[in-house]
This record gives C-alpha cells, structure tokens and sequence, in this order.
C-alpha cells in the first residue's frame, strides 16, 4: 500500500518542481509562452517554483542567469511596489536597485557601477550593474536587463563572483539579453 | 540580520522570564577585569569576534573614521572604567538599531545617529547597549537560545552560521524584560553620572515607536501589540520627570554638526532602498529641514514620489519646485521636476528642466536616461519607450 502512495508523491513533486536538465536546444519558451530565449547550451536548467527560468555553467552558487517576468502588481515583492507599462526605464531600475538592496544586509550595502537605458526585446528597458559582498567577503557583480509592458515585467539577470567567473561568461549573458523577444513583440 | 525581526516572536518565547535570572552572573566592574569566566563565555566571545569579522567582511560598516571616534569618545564618556574594552563599529543600515555582543563590540546603524536629534540621545542608547555588556546580558542570551534545539533548527534553515548568528539575535532583538529594564535603569545612572540631559531620554523611544509605526510592522508579539516600548517609553518618563537640565545638556548643535553627513548618506540610503515612509519622518520636520542642506527639499520630493500615495505627485512637484528655488545650483532637482512634468504631458517645461539639468550636470551617471526623456519631451524619434 506505501509503495503506490510513495510513487504518487514522487510524481506529484516532479510534476511541480521539473528536475534540473542540460541546455541542449538554446531556444525556449516560457512554461506561459510569454517569452522566448536563446539560453547558454551545455549550462543546467532550473524552473523555479515561480516557473522562471535559471541556469548555470558552474553550479548554482556560482554563476547563475536567470530570466523572469512578474504580474504588474507587486512586480517588486520585498518592496512590495507595482510597476506599469507607463513608468520611464529609470523608474524601473530605481525599483530594481531598492529590490536587490531589500534582499540581505550584505545587498543593502550595494554599490550601483551602471544604470543606463538599454533595448530589451526592441523596447527601451534599462541595463544595471552592481556590486556587493557575501558574509565571507566574496565580491559578487550582478547585473540586470528590464523592460516593461501590459504583460508583466521581464527580468534578465547574471549573477556571478567578480574575480573570475563574471567576465568568463558575460558574452553568453549578452547573446541571452540580445535573444530575448516578448511574446508578439 | 534584515530576516531577525520575523524571529521576535521565537527569541521572546524563548526566553522566559527566571531563567536569565537563575543563571546568575555578576557585572563587570571594569575593563581590566572584563574577561570570559568559563569556558562557554570564552566562545560567546570568540563568537562574537567572528561575527565582528563577517560584518567587517560583508562590506557593512560604516567607514567614517571622524564620526566612529566621535561616537566612541561618548561611550567612553559613558563608560570610562571600560575605555579600550567597549568598541564602537557604525554599520551602514540606515534603520533606527544598536546592539552589544558579548566581548564588548557594540554595533549602531548610521541610520539611528541620523535620526536622533542631539548627543545625549545618543547617549540613551549608547548607555542601555553598554549595560547588556557590563552586566553579560548577550552571554547569558545567547547561552539560554544555544541550548534551545529548535532555534538551532531555525537558523540552520536560515542557512547561515548559527554561531555568530545567534549572538546577532539575541543582541539585536532585545532581551528578555527583566535584562531590558536593567538596561534601561542602568543606563539611566550612566547618563546622570555623565551629566547628560535626561529628559533626552525619553525621545529615544517616541523616534522608536514612529519608526515602527512607518514600518508598519506586523509582527504583533515584538512590535505592535507587545507594551515593551510604551512600557520603556513609561519608564524613561518616569525617571527623568524631576530630572533637571544636568551638566552641558543635550549638545544638540556639536551633535548635529557632526553627524550631518551621515544622515545626508542615510536619507540618500533610505530612498534608494524605497523607505520613503521612513526617510519622510526626517523630511517632514521643519527643525530636521533646518539642519540639512537647502536642497534637502529635494529628497523631500524624492520620497513623496516613490512613496505613491494619493497626492504624492502633486506634493513631490512642490517640493521640487521649491528645492530649486532654495538652491538653484543643485541639478538633480531640475531632471526630477522634469519627470514630473514628462509624465503630465508638459513637454515643453519638462525639456527647460532636462536642459538646465545637463547643463549643470554634464558628466552626470544617468546623462543617456536624461537625454532619452529630452528626446521623448521634443517628441524626437528614438525617445518614446
């Protein structure tokens, strides 16, 4: 009787969270069709439990590039702001920033290296760039491409040490943002 | 540290009243004599120096040599007997926080010196944290939370080192009420004997209570509906009703002259952090406005803007408008009128504003947002998003 209970449990869980699969085939769609992507090939797929995409080349804690979008309302949940297709790109990443920095005490102390406006899926969005440490003193860089429309905001972000491992993979993070296309844009 | 408020509840419920008390742990007397008396106080220090190294690590301390020597020489005002053992170490944060840990390090966010209006203030706080020191109150804490299996749980699911983080909570969340109160009295003396103004002291805890208030803070054991502010704000008006002005007082214009680039770093810290509620407490206090530069009027603006509510614009245009009549040098108040007036269909006031502020600010950081927003206020092509 625990064997058929246990199954269903072990497919009910794969049925939510999808297991991690290599990048075989660069383009995806959004698990909503909202969008689509051409991801790194060779790095680890991940679906979050907010069906968003991330993936690395190195292992999660290292780099990590990950594509999302958000509901216009609460778009930006620690700060709890909405956002609309109407606000200006520096309005955005002006909610971005306070988002990361409302992350930890480590992000708190951020340092803001670029905000600048940047086209994301043919539209004017921003490109931000920052800088922060972890608890043992590693310096991480993240940087974030955003843009906004009647569907949701739409988030592409690469994360990863400064020494190293940000500059290794940029040129992938690029050709991703480069790649990315609101669906019937 | 920004996840501890929500373990309130937890670290109160832990610590029932008595067992502090049945520990038992004589202060100390001074810093010669301050040492660990047992092998489990000696790695509550070590804890605590490791904690030390993870905040000095993590890029959060204050860096301000001039303002940290300040705020130490009145501690060691405070505490004389203990010059050299207590250490100050000013964080970045800029929320209204200060807690000791077991060695004698004690933690206060830049933001709490913003706030505060004058030295003895200061003090208040400065006083109550150096008694949870003298009197081992972050051992005893931490000693009564380690042997609690399921905070050890907790934390481990927080996924940071429990150690140094269970020094953190039970220093930065308060102490049971029993260790508060010594504090607060024990503090209180401090301040007499130091020849501060005590009727300062009370005002620490109405700054407190607004805070909480703009926080709107939910958890209702620790914050809302818990009395242990009101209680203390109680007590502190008690003990300073017959209080007279002692000694040089409340040095409120040393106090502000000093800290005044620390709360232009926490009102700039609070808005990019989107606390407008918060930073609006300072902004919309005619004696704070006084005591920043003119142009202060436009943070005023600022946080009207991303705080949003219902007349917020209006009230942001105002503000920036008379920021640039106050100080008609300063270019930040002409991009953000500007906005204002882009997103109220005004394009030919809101370009004069863009103009004026490259004209300004011609190596200004965000020049391609503003020459972005110039072309969508000519209606050029390549400036609608």
């Amino acid at each position: 009787m625990r064997r058929p209970i246990l199954l269903l449990m072990c497919l009910a869980l794969v049925g939510c969270v999808p297991t991690p699969a290599r990048v075989d085939s660069p383009r995806i769609e959004a698990l909503d069709k909202s969008y689509t992507v051409d991801l790194p090939a060779g790095w680890i797929r991940q679906y979050t439990s907010e069906k968003n995409v991330v993936v690395s080349r190195d292992g999660f804690l290292l780099e990590t590039l990950a594509v999302m979008r958000r509901p216009l309302k609460q778009a930006f949940q620690r700060t709890k702001k909405d956002v609309s297709e109407t606000m200006l790109p520096s309005e955005l990443a002006e909610l971005e920033i306070a988002e990361i920095k409302a992350r930890d005490d480590q992000t708190a102390a951020l340092t803001v290296l670029d905000n600048e406006p940047a086209v994301v899926s043919g539209k004017e969005g921003f490109r931000v760039k920052v800088a922060y440490r972890n608890p043992r003193g590693l310096e991480f860089y993240e940087e974030v491409h955003g843009v906004v429309d009647k569907s949701g905001l739409y988030l592409l972000v690469y994360r990863a040490p400064r020494l190293h491992y940000f500059e290794k993979h940029y040129r992938e993070y690029q050709r991703t943002v480069e790649s990315f296309r609101i669906a019937g844009t | 540290m920004r996840r501890l408020p929500a373990l309130g509840l937890l670290t109160a419920l832990l610590l029932p009243s008595g067992t502090l008390a049945a520990v038992g742990a004589e202060p100390f007397t001074s810093g010669a004599v301050a040492r660990p008396a047992s092998e489990e106080e000696q790695r509550a220090w070590s804890e605590a120096e490791e904690l030390h190294d993870i905040i000095v690590r993590s890029g959060v301390v204050y860096d301000d040599p001039a303002l940290t020597a300040y705020v130490q020489g009145v501690m060691d005002r405070l505490y004389p007997e203990f010059r050299g053992t207590i250490r100050l170490t000013l964080l970045k944060a800029p929320h209204l926080n200060a807690f000791a840990v077991p060695d004698g390090g004690i933690y206060v966010n830049v933001g709490l010196l913003a706030r505060f209006e004058n030295e003895a203030q200061l003090a208040t706080v400065l006083a109550h944290e150096g008694t949870h020191f003298t009197h081992r109150h972050g051992f005893l804490s931490a000693r009564s939370l380690k042997n609690n299996a399921a905070l050890a749980t907790f934390g481990s699911l927080l996924g940071v080192p429990i150690l140094p983080q269970l020094i953190a909570i039970s220093s930065m969340l308060g102490y049971s009420r029993e260790l508060e109160t010594e504090a607060d009295e024990a503090g209180y003396r401090r301040l007499l004997q130091a020849g501060y103004d005590v009727r300062e002291a009370p005002r620490v805890f109405e700054h407190l209570m607004r805070e909480v208030k703009a926080e709107d803070i939910q958890e209702p054991f620790f914050f809302s509906t818990h009395p242990k502010l009101k209680d203390r704000f109680g007590n502190m008006t008690r003990l300073s009703a017959h209080a007279m002005g002692g000694g040089d007082g409340a040095r409120r214009d040393e106090y502000s002259r000093i800290v005044q680039q620390a709360r232009i770093d926490t009102l700039e810290n609070m808005l990019s952090m989107g606390r407008a509620k918060q930073a609006l407490i300072v902004l919309e206090d005619e004696t704070n406005l006084r005591e920043l530069p003119p142009h202060a009027l436009f943070w005023q603006g600022e946080a009207y803007r991303r705080r949003g509510e219902a007349g917020d614009a209006q009230k942001a245009e105002a503000s920036y408008r008379k920021a640039i009549e106050a100080a008609p040098e300063f270019a930040p108040s002409y991009r953000a009128l500007g906005i204002v007036l882009l997103k109220a269909g005004k394009n030919a006031e809101a370009a004069a504003n863009f103009e004026r502020y490259l004209a300004l600010a011609p190596d200004a950081k965000d020049r391609k947002y503003v020459e972005s927003y110039l072309r969508m206020a000519r209606k050029e092509p390549g400036g609608k998003p």
